[in-house]
C-alpha cells in the first residue's frame, strides 16, 4: 500500500477524521477497503460498522487480515451502528470502517459531527465505504475522499489471483487532489509474489524483446 | 462452479552448467577445450561440478570424483567454482524466466521448467511464451538455451534434449507417448539395473515399453514398474516446485572515501538503523534476522562484486526486530565483531526472516493500537445498552461446514 500512502498527502489514513473511498466507472472501492481493513487488522485493532448486514469476515481474512483484531458491527437501527462507531473510536481502535449501500437512508443529521469528534479522541481514522450519493452532513466532514476503479484482473495459471486497481485524490483537505497511483491487490495464493512481478513486467514491456533468437519449430513432436 | 482448468504446459530449459558458463566467460581462449571446473562434494571431496563438451565426450560426468575425472581426461583444464558469483548469474538467470512466468523451478544449474499454463494476451502460443522465456535466459547467461514444451516433466525435458539449441520443441497435447516412443529406455530417469533388464528383455525403447500392462511392469520391477509406465506414456507429473524471491528489504550507504576503523563505522550505525526500520516499516514486517555486510575495495576498482573485499556478520535476536531502537543494539554487536580486510566503502544493512510485528505496525499505528481489553469493555457497555448481538467477533470454524459466513464462522458477541 505504499503507493497508496505517497498519493494522500499524510503517508497514510488521516487519524482522527473521515475518509472516503468513492466508486469510479467500475468497481473496486470495496475491495481496497477491506483490503486496507485487512493491513490495519494485522497489528491493530479495526472495528468494521456494516449496516449492510450482509459484509462476509471471510474476504478480510482473504486478504491476509487477522480476524482476531476485528470487531464486526452488525447494528439492527442506524443508530446503533454510529454509536458502536463512536464508542469504538473512542477507545483508540486504529481503523473504523463503514460500510453502506445508501447513505442518506442510514445517516441522522448529527451523526458525523459526532462521530468526528469520537475519530478526534480517539486518534482512530475514519474510512466510510459505499453509496453513489452520500448526504451533505457526511459529505461536509470527508477530509479525504479517493475515487476507485477495477482496471483488470491478473491472471496467473488460468486462474484470477489479484486485483488491478487505480486510485485517485479527488478530494482532500490536506493537499491538491488529482494524485493517483496504480495497486494490484493479491489475493493469497502461494504465488501471489511472483504473480505481482510478472504481470507488472508485462506492464511496462508491451512490446517484443530484441531480436528473434528462437525460432518455433513445428508442433509434430518428431 | 470452479472454472475447468487448462491443461497443464511445462517449458524445460537446459543450457551450460553455470560453472561452466562462468569459467568460460573469465577464459574465453578455452572455447571448444576440454575444461573441468571442480568444487566440493557433499563429503567435502573435490569433485566435478561442470564438464565441457570436449570433456564430456571423453567420458567425464558431473559428481565424478577429480582424481577419476583426470585420469579418464587428462588434458583438461582445470577450473574451480566460483560460489559468490555462480549465486549471482543463478539469482539473475531465475529472475530474467520469473518475468516470463510466475511459476519457475530452477534445477541443477542447468536446467529450469517453466509452467506456461498462464494465459498471456502479448504472446497466446505457449511457443512464443516459451521462445520469449528462452530469449531473456539467454541473456543473462550468453548461452543458448535448448527449450522442450511438453504436458510432463519428463516429456518437456527429453524434448529440450531433442531440440536444437536456440529452438522450441513442442510436444502436441495428448501425443506424448507417441512422441517418447523412440527414447531409449537406457536414458530414463531410472536405476542402471532396471534399464539392463529392460535390454535383456529386449525393451530397447519407450514404445516397447509403452505396449506392457501396467501389472506386467510392476510384477518385475516393484514401484519402479509404475514410475516406468508413466514415464513411457508421458503420465508422469506435471508439477513444479516454484522459486520466489524472497521480498528485498535491506538498506545500502555508500561512504565518502573508505573507512577502515570499525569504531569510526559504528557512528554510521544509527541511520542505518532508521533507514532498515523504515524499510520494515513501509512493508508492515519485522526482521528473524539481520545481517550487516561491509564491502571494501583492494587496491584499483575491480569490475565484478564478486572480486571485493567483504565482511559479513549476521545476527538472529529471539524476537523479531521492527524499531530502530530494537534494531540497534543488535547492529552494534555486529559492527563489534566486524573485522574488515580493507577500508570500508559500502555498508549493507539486510532484514531475512520477515514476519508480521509481533505488537503493532511499525511507524504507522504506534502507540494507538488499542487495548484489547478496553475495546472489550466499550463492546460490553454496547452490548448493555442495546443488548446482545450488536458488536461480534468471529473464528474460522474448523472443517467445511458451508458457504455462506454464517456457518463458516464462530460467531461470539464476547
Amino acid at each position: 500500500m505504499d503507493s497508496l500512502d505517497n498519493i494522500t498527502g499524510c503517508r497514510g489514513l488521516p487519524k482522527g477524521r473521515i475518509s472516503r473511498l468513492a466508486e469510479g466507472s467500475s468497481p473496486g472501492a470495496f475491495e481496497l477497503g477491506l483490503a486496507l481493513a485487512a493491513v490495519v487488522s494485522r497489528s491493530a485493532a479495526v472495528a468494521i460498522v456494516d449496516f449492510t448486514l450482509s459484509l462476509d469476515p471471510g474476504n478480510v481474512e482473504a486478504y491476509g487480515g487477522e480476524l482476531d483484531n476485528c470487531w464486526l458491527v452488525r447494528p439492527r437501527r442506524p443508530e446503533e451502528g454510529w454509536a458502536a462507531a463512536r464508542a469504538l473510536a473512542k477507545v483508540g481502535v486504529a481503523l473504523c470502517l463503514l460500510v453502506a449501500q445508501d447513505w442518506s437512508r442510514l445517516t441522522p443529521s448529527a451523526a458525523p459531527a459526532a462521530l468526528l469528534t469520537a475519530l478526534s479522541e480517539g486518534g482512530c481514522a475514519g474510512l466510510v465505504l459505499g453509496g453513489r450519493l452520500i448526504p451533505a452532513a457526511l459529505k461536509e466532514r470527508i477530509c479525504l475522499e479517493l475515487k476507485c476503479w477495477r482496471l483488470n484482473w491478473a491472471l496467473a495459471h488460468g486462474d484470477v489471483c489479484g486485483l488491478r486497481l487505480e486510485a485517485q485524490v479527488s478530494r482532500s483537505h490536506l493537499g491538491a487532489p488529482g494524485a493517483s497511483c496504480r495497486l494490484q491487490l493479491n489475493f493469497p495464493r502461494p504465488y501471489q509474489l511472483w504473480v505481482g512481478l510478472g504481470e507488472l513486467e508485462e506492464l511496462t514491456e508491451g512490446e517484443e524483446l530484441g531480436v528473434e533468437l528462437l525460432r518455433v519449430s513445428g508442433g509434430s513432436g518428431r | 462452479m470452479s472454472r475447468p482448468k487448462s491443461p497443464t504446459r511445462l517449458a524445460c530449459f537446459t543450457f551450460p552448467h553455470l560453472a561452466l558458463v562462468l569459467a568460460l566467460r573469465a577464459h574465453p581462449e578455452l572455447k571448444g577445450e576440454p575444461v573441468l571446473v571442480g568444487g566440493q562434494g557433499p563429503g567435502g571431496q573435490q569433485v566435478v561440478v561442470a564438464a565441457s563438451p570436449a570433456a564430456w565426450a571423453k567420458g567425464v560426468r558431473p559428481s565424478q570424483e577429480w582424481r577419476r575425472a583426470q585420469v579418464i581426461c587428462p588434458m583438461a583444464v582445470r577450473l574451480d567454482v566460483d560460489p559468490t558469483a555462480m549465486a549471482e548469474l543463478r539469482q539473475l538467470a531465475r529472475l530474467a524466466l520469473a518475468s516470463c512466468s510466475p511459476l519457475v523451478e530452477w534445477g541443477d544449474d542447468a536446467s529450469a521448467y517453466v509452467d506456461l499454463a498462464g494465459s498471456d494476451p502479448l504472446r497466446p502460443e505457449e511457443g512464443s511464451r516459451a521462445a520469449h522465456c528462452g530469449r531473456a535466459l539467454q541473456e543473462v547467461l550468453g548461452a543458448t538455451p535448448s527449450v522442450g514444451v511438453g504436458p510432463s516433466r519428463f516429456s518437456a525435458w527429453v524434448a529440450a534434449q531433442m531440440a536444437v539449441p536456440g529452438r522450441v520443441r513442442l510436444v502436441p497435447e495428448g501425443k506424448a507417448a507417441e512422441f517418447l516412443a523412440t527414447w531409449p529406455v537406457t536414458a530414463l530417469p531410472l536405476p542402471p539395473e532396471v534399464g539392463d533388464r529392460l535390454i535383456q528383455f529386449g525393451l530397447r525403447t519407450c514404445g516397447d515399453c509403452a505396449a506392457i500392462t501396467l501389472v506386467d511392469l510392476q510384477r518385475q520391477f516393484g514401484p519402479d514398474g509404475i514410475l516406468l509406465h508413466r514415464l513411457c506414456r508421458g503420465l508422469d507429473s506435471a508439477r513444479i516446485d516454484p522459486w520466489r524471491e524472497p521480498p528485498p528489504c535491506g538498506v545500502r550507504r555508500v561512504l565518502a572515501g573508505g573507512v577502515e576503523d570499525s569504531e569510526s563505522l559504528r557512528f554510521g550505525a544509527a541511520e542505518l538503523a532508521r533507514g532498515l526500520a523504515e524499510e520494515l516499516s513501509r512493508q508492515g514486517r519485522a526482521a528473524g534476522r539481520i545481517r550487516l555486510v561491509l564491502r571494501g575495495e583492494g587496491g584499483p576498482r575491480l569490475p565484478s562484486p564478486a572480486d571485493q573485499q567483504v565482511w559479513w556478520g549476521e545476527v538472529a535476536p529471539p524476537a523479531p526486530l521492527a524499531t530502530a531502537d530494537e534494531l540497534l543494539g543488535p547492529l552494534l554487536s555486529l559492527f563489534g565483531r566486524s573485522r574488515p580486510l580493507t577500508p570500508v566503502t559500502v555498508v549493507e544493512l539486510q532484514a531475512f526472516d520477515l514476519v508480521a510485528p509481533p505488537v503493532s505496525q511499525v511507524g504507522l499505528w504506534q502507540g494507538r493500537a488499542a487495548d484489547r481489553e478496553v475495546v472489550q469493555r466499550a463492546v460490553d457497555r454496547l452490548h448493555d445498552r442495546f443488548g446482545k448481538g450488536l458488536v461480534w467477533r468471529v473464528e474460522v470454524r474448523p472443517g467445511h461446514p458451508g458457504d455462506v459466513p454464517e456457518e463458516r464462522f464462530v460467531w461470539s458477541s464476547r
